[in-house]
């Protein structure tokens, strides 16, 4: 069996995410698709999924040309897909959770008797131990996970894609789901293993496809390369201009984290951080980088350690308390935690600094609107008006909202959690240049990010997360972007 | 800016209209008395919904209220007869009763928001709760019959007027302008919108979002304790079975003056609107000999129909998830 995808080509406005991507798979065999973010891959795998359409090129299995109008065509045509979100029915047991897409009939009624066989034989089959009868949330996500691809067996299966499967696994689960692979690659499924965790694959992956700016760099036998040659392909060759200004020497320590635990996410975090000075931390999906921005502003609790703002020690540490001692955060996931969607760009503009934007608790709607329109023209919010509601807005004016509305706090300290997720590469730039201006103002910065160029670029220092321990200090201009990324997912060069 | 639009104000145009429909139709209904006495009757319900609409902009609810009002007659009227057995003066004893009445009243609601931010339950389940057994308790304290301890002149509260103004009506102004001024121009009244609209990036925000629910769910509760007094200085009794279904009444006045179910929407004004337009139905229909089967058939409809009204002028969140 052989998939093949023959110059495929797709493009969002603005940007092109696969330019012509020709690329075969193999049967029996388990292809590692892996690449930076905005590499392409994504946008590649969907494709196959049946859930993005090319604008032009063709995927065929065998020499049949596929027909994906939608992802039933895919799963129709054997292809499934698990992605990082299980679709799971919590409630429902694990026999009808498999099959779940014909549930066995006799006349009009359910079948359960053979809901159970059909479940169990899969399950068999895979080598799983787990009882049909158990309700799906009372699984761990490890089981869940597994579950969720014996779902994707109970069809015809001739592809099978994986998302990410192990980014939210424990290791004795990651050993178990791949086994669970291994099981269904020797049936000769073609299998596509999609992951950010590159220590991963010379465990599971016969192949690996190295995507970049939407073009094949190239592919290679996993037994026949090496880590540290995998990341300089996903990398090439890039030089970096930084803009960083420079922090006078004497500048006094701004916030200083000790011995900070919060387990299992993160233990013994200590570090310190001074005015101006823009401190990344870089880390893989599941590091503990989130969780550990979190637990300093107050927004989790954690386990022991002490957070120290100007030299005091916080107590109780609470976002509303930390936000009175000049911190301010911008969260991962800004449409969920960072912005009232169905509130005015105003309002959401003002938010944070609503206390001193009113005296004695009423409030100033001159101030407001003041302030709310100094930072629409100092970020360069692209708006009709500042009764717009947030909703409407584009990612990256999102973005700036969200930062904005921190900012009209005058904070000293401004925790960035995934600034760059999901806006254009002007609005980044915009971001960057925001945070420069900060620092020459004296305002510090963690930023923490995925994206590591960003943090090379944007950085006096980076620090090192992997597996919830800093591991290493990382001065900008000294490493390359690959070094980086092997300090980050634990691979000596 | 915003330009003012005649759908916006729909709502008010419409209760209007009926306004103008009642006064040429049915007999009376244009008499000063008659209009005072309409005032008189949402007056009572008016002050929780107030307090309501603010709880469930919050993404709150409160079904309490009814018995909350019962129980709160109760204790005043128990407290009152107790203190009179002791030979306190009533000068001396209907103050001392109003004052712990309002703070037995306030520490329910509070209550309610205590179990809600340390255990997670919802407000909606604490309060359904709460419904029955305040109930319960105005039940037993009482026997099930009313106390009858007031002074002549306790009447005043409830059943008297200031320069022909219905008390009631004169509570009802001052919590009206108190809530308008909480909600639109105060930094609290910041936090409550964002509470409800966003409770996650509230708390990020820096918002006390557990403090937002103690406020407002004691608020309400205490309010409701000042409803139960000014029904009880009405009647001149405590009596368990006053406020039976309001819960449900100032819920539907809420949701007629446009605030979204789903929190982070509507305007106390809305409820003002809101509380008049089921009391001038009311006060019309029975004026017209209307039955009164038929008025609850009207009143249900009135709901269905304010709430296509309000979207279809796009105002609230009424059907927003």
């Amino acid at each position: 069996m052989v998939l093949e995808l023959k110059n495929l080509r797709k493009t969002y406005p603005g940007t092109v995410a696969v330019t012509d991507l020709s690329v075969r798979f193999e049967g029996g065999k388990v292809h590692a698709i892996v690449g930076k973010n905005g590499s392409g891959k994504s946008t590649a795998i969907k494709m196959v999924a049946g859930a993005v359409m090319p604008d032009r090129g063709s995927i065929s299995l065998d020499d049949r040309p596929l027909h994906l109008g939608s992802t039933f065509d895919a799963i129709h045509q054997g292809i499934a897909t698990v992605y990082q979100e299980l679709s799971l029915f919590p409630d429902l047991s694990v026999a009808e959770n498999i099959c779940f897409h014909e549930l066995p009939h006799r006349g009009v009624r359910v079948d359960w008797a053979a809901t159970r066989r059909r479940a169990l034989d899969v399950l068999r089959e895979l080598d799983l131990e787990v009882d049909p009868d158990t309700r799906v949330d009372s699984l761990s996500v490890g089981w869940q996970q597994l579950v969720e691809i014996s779902k994707a067996i109970n069809h015809d299966l001739k592809v099978l894609i994986l998302d990410e499967p192990t980014s939210a696994l424990s290791k004795d689960e990651v050993d178990q789901l791949f086994r669970v692979v291994r099981r269904i690659r020797d049936r000769g499924v073609i299998v596509l293993y999609i992951s950010h965790r590159l220590q991963e694959l010379p465990a599971i992956a016969d192949t690996v496809t190295v995507l970049r700016d939407g073009d094949l760099v190239g592919r290679r036998t996993m037994t026949e390369t090496t880590l540290a040659q995998i990341v300089s392909m996903m990398f090439g060759d890039v030089e970096h201009v930084r803009m960083t200004p420079t922090i006078p020497e004497q500048a006094e320590v701004a916030l200083e984290v000790r011995n900070l635990t919060r387990k299992p996410w993160f233990e013994d975090i200590s570090f310190s951080l001074r005015a101006g000075e823009i401190l990344g931390i870089a880390g893989m999906l599941g590091s503990g980088r989130t969780e550990l921005l979190r637990s300093i502003f107050g927004a989790d609790s954690f386990d022991s350690g002490t957070v120290l703002v100007s030299g005091k020690p916080i107590r109780r540490p609470t976002p509303a308390r930390l936000k009175l001692y000049g911190l301010a955060y911008t969260p991962e996931n800004r449409k969920t935690q960072g912005l009232i969607q169905i509130q005015t760009v105003q309002e959401n503009l003002t938010l944070a600094g609503k206390q001193s934007l009113s005296r004695r608790g009423v409030r100033n709607r001159t101030l407001e609107r003041a302030a709310a329109m100094q930072q629409v023209n100092d970020l360069s919010i692209k708006i009709s008006s500042l009764d717009t509601v947030v909703e409407t807005l584009s990612g990256g004016n999102q973005q700036k909202v969200v930062v904005g509305n921190w900012l009209n706090d005058h904070p000293r300290v401004v925790l960035f959690d995934e600034p760059s997720r999901g806006i254009d590469v002007d609005a980044k730039q915009q971001i960057f240049r925001i945070i420069w201006r900060l620092s020459d103002d004296g305002i510090a910065s963690i930023i923490v990010s995925t994206e590591l160029e960003e943090l090379l670029e944007v950085c006096h220092r980076i620090l090192v997360l992997r597996d919830g321990t800093l591991q290493q200090e990382i001065v900008p201009g000294t490493v390359s972007v690959e070094a980086l990324y092997n300090a980050c997912i634990g691979v000596a060069q | 800016m915003k330009r003012p639009r005649l759908e916006q104000y729909l709502m008010e145009l419409i209760l209007l209209a009926l306004c103008v429909v009642f006064a040429l139709t049915a007999p009376g209904f244009m008499r000063t008395r008659n209009l005072l006495n309409v005032m008189r009757n949402v007056a009572l319900q008016g002050m929780i919904a107030f307090s309501m609409t603010a709880v469930i902009i919050s993404g709150e609810i409160d079904l309490s209220v009814g018995s909350a009002v019962a129980f709160a007659g109760v204790i005043m009227a128990w407290l009152t007869q107790w203190f009179t057995s002791f030979g306190l003066p009533l000068a001396v004893g209907i103050p001392i009763a109003v004052i712990l009445t309002l703070v037995a009243s306030s520490v329910v609601g509070w209550t309610i928001a205590y179990m809600r931010n340390a255990f997670s339950v919802p407000t909606f389940i604490t309060s359904l709760a709460y419904l029955t057994m305040l109930s319960g308790f105005a039940n037993l304290i009482t026997g099930g019959f009313p106390i009858t301890s007031f002074p002549r002149w306790f009447n005043t509260l409830g059943g008297g007027s200031f320069l022909s103004v219905p008390v009631p009506a004169l509570f009802l102004i001052v919590v009206f302008a108190a809530f308008e001024f909480i909600m639109n121009h105060t930094s609290f009244g910041r936090s409550i919108y964002a509470v409800g609209g966003n409770a996650e990036a509230a708390r990020l925000n820096g918002i006390n979002v557990k403090r937002v629910k103690y406020v407002l769910l004691s608020l309400t509760g205490c309010l409701a304790g000042v409803t139960g007094i000014l029904v009880a200085s009405q009647i001149m009794a405590g009596t368990p079975t006053v406020g039976r279904g309001w819960e449900l009444q100032i819920i539907s006045a809420v949701i007629i003056g446009g605030a979204s179910l789903a929190g982070g929407a509507g305007r106390i004004r809305g409820t003002l609107i809101g509380i008049f337009f089921l009391g001038v139905i009311i006060n019309g229909m029975t004026l017209l000999n209307i039955s009164q089967y038929w008025q609850l058939v009207v009143r249900g409809a009135l709901i269905l129909i304010a709430i296509l009204i309000n979207n279809l002028r796009g105002l609230t969140g009424a059907t927003r998830t």
